[in-house]
């Protein structure tokens, strides 16, 4: 298939100071959790974008110096030689596939706790962290100034000799030369702070000095964040940064424009609960106003006519991209093949950011299940071995997120004949109604890539209202059989935090509810007053709080932890969710755990209460979120009554479990599952993952003195 | 009790088409096959016939070449006994007249006691090779069956007229009946029946004497894009009223 004319502008080139893109696509900096420390998952993570069509690559966050040590989360570093020849490998993968490659230039001020490092932070002003807990920085002197922006002129030259083409002087997300020019960071009264002019002179100091220093090789990229939301002392678009522009301009060969600051910066990263693709384009298109170098930014980007017209109106002249491009590294070469409904279109789920969150782990996507496993794994995510024992036919029974992907993959890998028979009336299973909930509509895209793709692949064949029983399995005539019938929502209150039921609960009872049986079975919520009890600590007891309080009901949300929902502020959907929830007047109660649930209400205790006092809580209707289940009677039966052996008599080969069956997890996992056992169906033992690539320095024991 | 059903393995479009060089037919290249909609639904429903009878044979029957037996093998897997593939190179594009003589042969050797085909098919979308069919084996027919109980030498169907009407007549059997999408649920193949449809016979058949075609495909293309099209705005009864000026205008043109 050939590009849609209409999207010609996207393939443009376009001149950044001494480089030229050969089209609009440019991958934002974002993390992966490789850093420079795990050189060959970073370099083959970034190098798959570039074979996807990517112009431009940045690296995640890289630090310049120790001082700028964000451990616990991974940031790349080009703080030595050694770091040159690490980052190294990455420029040039991209260089071999046309791809330039850019290194984002931090210092992160008092937002790095130097966990590692253990050097001070220096900042504008001695004021703690609003993101992290106990750093505090050294106000920085004239000699300081002074100091860190040699830091940031040796990392310059460090990253042209690694090979990047681009380099940042970064300030988005509250760091360094943004705190300078922000009042909410600087306190000063020297020639650095007060006025515009005063606050903005570390910023256009240090950028004159990095393109002194390397701006014959290489471009200057600034990132600004053009509204912290934070009132007169955030900064501000029309005060702070149209002005900004207009006084670097001339030194500066590309703008990268977004908004938020660090603490919230999921009004950058924006989850889909929450916000469309393109929600900075105004910020975007004022700065493109008065800028005349080219304007790049994200906006969650994944569909081509929204790239065109945010060009076409004057907001952006470069499409950058971060989530969409890790749901599908190939975005911009299908856009040019003409190929759409092939788009892997981010969800906005915000998985991939929590891991950098968490602090250490590799990122995940919900929707590409090989992001992060190019070189661990060697996974592609477009291209697929045929599998060695192809001439097999696969049953796979549950047509939820894992037996979805497995099927799809299976079939991707040329299986004779593939059968996805699902019990209901379509693809999906959980995420048939779990896009129904407030905000999460864009979690539909995990069930129609699929649908659409498995619909293409002749050798895949869905077959659905088919509940097949044991014998109807064994009897179906595959030679390997695949069992995904997912998970289902505890009905009796057991639960992570008391490992027990919870007496009196029954979800058999018209006044108690598991999360499916509001959402899909269409079981009504008795009377006025509703409690939900959330032990799970995810999206679900949330999201129901704040649909059934936008239905009416005066709802309670009790957890046992200190917070709600805690994993939604790794997915920086916790502010919002917030502010939600208490504008719509839903009770919180942490730290609360029910001892007994009986009609009319609720008898709980705190947690650390050493006496056991009991509180009672009114409720006409109880919500239990406390543990999902595996749906495992149909593998129990095939298992444990039917037996291996009858099964291998009737010519199944191979059995398997896969997703939510094998034990309830995220939807990312449960995809990565199924995509794992397709992967590796052909191995001598598909059950058992094959080991994973693991970097890390191995010591020479002869070599180490005792 | 027999039951003869006429099946067609059906050509879908992807996204793109081209034509063949003598531009009479699509470049199969451009075209994914699957058995015909409406004849799954006439398999399905011979399938619950015999089954009700207890007995008896469900035989499918198609004109294609060897690349349509996939079509037949997927009524096999679904159930019926046994296949009977009609061709010869002259069959090759056939008007519906023309696939109809040469069903009609094959039909009327078999001596069924009821013959069932699909209203229409995906691709051609004629509608008219069922009723042929009926023609030239001189029996009674029904079109657009949307329910059938079988009695002894007759049968009640109803079928469905413009409008959403229902008609119920009786009709003698043996008949031919051609069958509406949505009167049955049809039943999937599971693997092990795709597999036993593989090792089932397929007799293939030369046809007799097919006389001259009814009629032939000259030329197909893409139709010239035309003038912009007016959209109208407004209520139903705005648009409503914008539409008789334009008729109003182009009966006076």
């Amino acid at each position: 298939m050939a590009r849609d004319p209409r999207h010609d502008i996207l393939f443009e080139p376009i001149q950044i100071g001494p480089k030229t893109m050969k089209n609009r696509f440019y991958q934002i900096p974002h993390c992966n959790g490789f850093g420079s420390e795990k050189p060959m998952s970073q370099a083959h993570f970034r190098a798959m974008k570039a074979e996807g069509g990517y112009a431009a690559v940045c690296t995640e966050y890289c630090s310049i110096h120790p001082e700028s040590d964000d451990t616990h989360r991974v940031s790349a570093r080009l703080w030595d030689d050694d770091d040159i020849k690490n980052l190294g490998l990455m420029c040039d993968m991209l260089h071999e596939h046309g791809a330039l490659a850019a290194a984002e230039l931090w210092y992160g001020g008092p937002h790095a706790p130097c966990m590692e490092s253990r050097c001070v932070p220096r900042a504008p002003s001695q004021i703690p962290s609003d993101f992290e807990y106990l750093t505090y920085p050294k106000e920085m002197d004239r000699d300081d100034i002074r100091e860190v922006q040699g830091f940031y002129v040796e990392a310059a030259k460090r990253a042209r000799e690694a090979g990047f083409d681009i380099v940042y002087v970064y300030g988005s997300h509250s760091y360094l030369p943004q705190q300078f020019l922000t009042p909410y960071y600087n306190r000063r009264t020297d020639e650095y702070g007060g006025s515009f002019e005063n606050r903005a002179r570390f910023w256009r100091e240090t950028i004159e000095q990095v393109r002194d220093a390397v701006g014959a090789d290489c471009a200057i990229a600034v990132r600004m964040s053009t509204d912290m939301f934070l009132g007169e002392a955030g900064t501000q678009l029309e005060r702070d940064c149209l002005p900004f522009v207009e006084l670097c301009d001339e030194i500066v060969d590309v703008w990268d424009i977004n908004v938020s600051g660090i603490s919230e910066w999921g009004e950058d990263a924006t989850p889909s609960r929450f916000y469309e693709s393109g929600r900075m384009l105004p910020w975007q298109k004022a700065v493109k106003g008065v800028a005349k170098k080219p304007v790049l930014g994200v906006g969650r980007f994944t569909n081509p006519d929204v790239m065109v017209e945010a060009i076409e109106s004057g907001s952006l002249d470069i499409i950058a991209t971060c989530r969409p491009s890790i749901s599908d590294p190939w975005l911009p070469r299908k856009i040019d093949e003409g190929r759409l409904d092939d788009i892997r279109e981010c969800i906005g789920c915000n998985i991939c950011i929590s891991r950098w969150e968490i602090g250490g782990p590799p990122l995940i996507c919900t929707q590409n299940a090989t992001a992060g496993e190019e070189y661990r794994r060697g996974w592609h995510p477009e291209k697929f071995e045929p599998a060695r024992n192809a001439d097999n036919d696969v049953l796979v029974v549950g047509a939820g997120p894992a037996g979805m992907e497995c099927a799809m993959i299976l079939g991707k890998r040329g299986m004779r004949r593939v059968h996805l028979v699902e019990a209901g009336e379509d693809m999906g299973g959980g995420m048939r109604w779990i896009p129904q909930l407030p905000g999460l509509g864009e979690w539909a895209r995990v069930v129609n890539y699929r649908k659409i793709q498995i619909d293409k692949l002749k050798n895949v064949e869905f077959i659905p209202s088919t509940r097949l029983d044991a014998q109807g399995v064994k009897e179906y005539g595959a030679e390997i059989v695949v069992i995904a019938t997912g998970a289902y929502w505890a009905t009796d209150g057991l639960n992570g935090c008391s490992h027990d039921t919870i007496p009196g609960a029954d979800a058999s009872l018209p006044w108690q509810l598991t999360p499916e049986q509001i959402m899909f079975e269409g079981k009504e919520v008795p009377g006025e007053r509703v409690l939900i009890l959330d032990t799970d600590g995810y999206y679900m007891g949330v999201s129901l709080a704040e649909k059934l309080a936008r239905e009416g009901k005066k709802v309670t949300l009790m957890t046992h932890l200190g917070h709600i929902a805690p994993y939604m502020h790794f997915t920086l959907e916790a502010p919002n969710q917030h502010r939600i929830l208490h504008k719509l007047g839903v009770e919180i109660v942490p730290y609360h755990l029910p001892s007994k649930l009986e009609a009319g209400r609720v008898l709980a205790g705190h947690v650390y209460d050493e006496e056991e006092h009991q509180h009672e809580f009114a409720a006409d209707a109880v919500v239990l979120v406390t543990q999902r289940r595996s749906n495992e009677a149909l593998y129990r039966e095939l298992k444990d009554s039917v037996g291996i052996d009858a099964l291998r008599a009737e010519g199944i080969t191979g059995f398997y479990r896969i997703g939510d069956c094998e034990a309830p997890r995220l939807t990312a996992d449960a995809v990565f599952s199924g995509h794992r056992l397709a992967r590796e169906i052909d191995t001598d033992d598909p059950e058992t993952p094959l080991p994973f690539k693991r970097e890390r320095r191995v010591i020479e024991r002869e070599a180490v003195p005792a | 009790m027999k039951i003869v059903v006429c099946v067609k393995q059906v050509g879908a479009l992807g996204d793109e088409v081209e034509f063949t060089d003598d531009e009479r037919d699509v470049d199969p290249d451009y075209l994914d096959y699957a058995l015909n909609e409406w004849d799954s639904f006439a398999t399905e429903e011979a399938l619950r016939v015999r089954e009700a009878a207890g007995e008896g044979e469900v035989v499918a029957v198609t004109v294609g070449n060897e690349d349509a037996e996939d079509a037949m093998r997927r009524a096999l897997a679904m159930g019926a006994d046994r296949g009977i593939r009609v061709w010869s190179d002259e069959l090759a594009g056939a008007d519906p007249i023309t696939v109809a003589r040469a069903l009609a042969e094959v039909v009327h050797a078999e001596s069924p006691d009821l013959v069932l085909c699909g209203v229409q098919s995906s691709d051609a979308v004629q509608a008219a090779t069922g009723t042929a069919l009926a023609e030239l084996l001189g029996l009674p027919r029904v079109a657009v069956v949307t329910k059938l109980d079988l009695g002894s030498g007759a049968a009640t169907v109803q079928r469905e007229l413009e409008g959403g009407l229902i008609d119920v007549v009786e009709v003698d059997t043996p008949a031919v009946l051609t069958i509406q999408t949505g009167i049955n649920e049809p039943r999937y193949a599971t693997l092990r029946a795709i597999k036993q449809a593989e090792q089932k016979e397929i007799e293939v058949r030369e046809p007799g004497d097919l006389g001259a075609p009814a009629a032939r495909v000259r030329r197909m293309f893409v139709p010239a894009k035309g003038e912009g099209a007016e959209m109208l705005d407004g209520d139903a009864a705005a648009i409503a009223g914008r539409i008789k000026e334009i008729v109003d205008e182009r009966m006076k043109a």
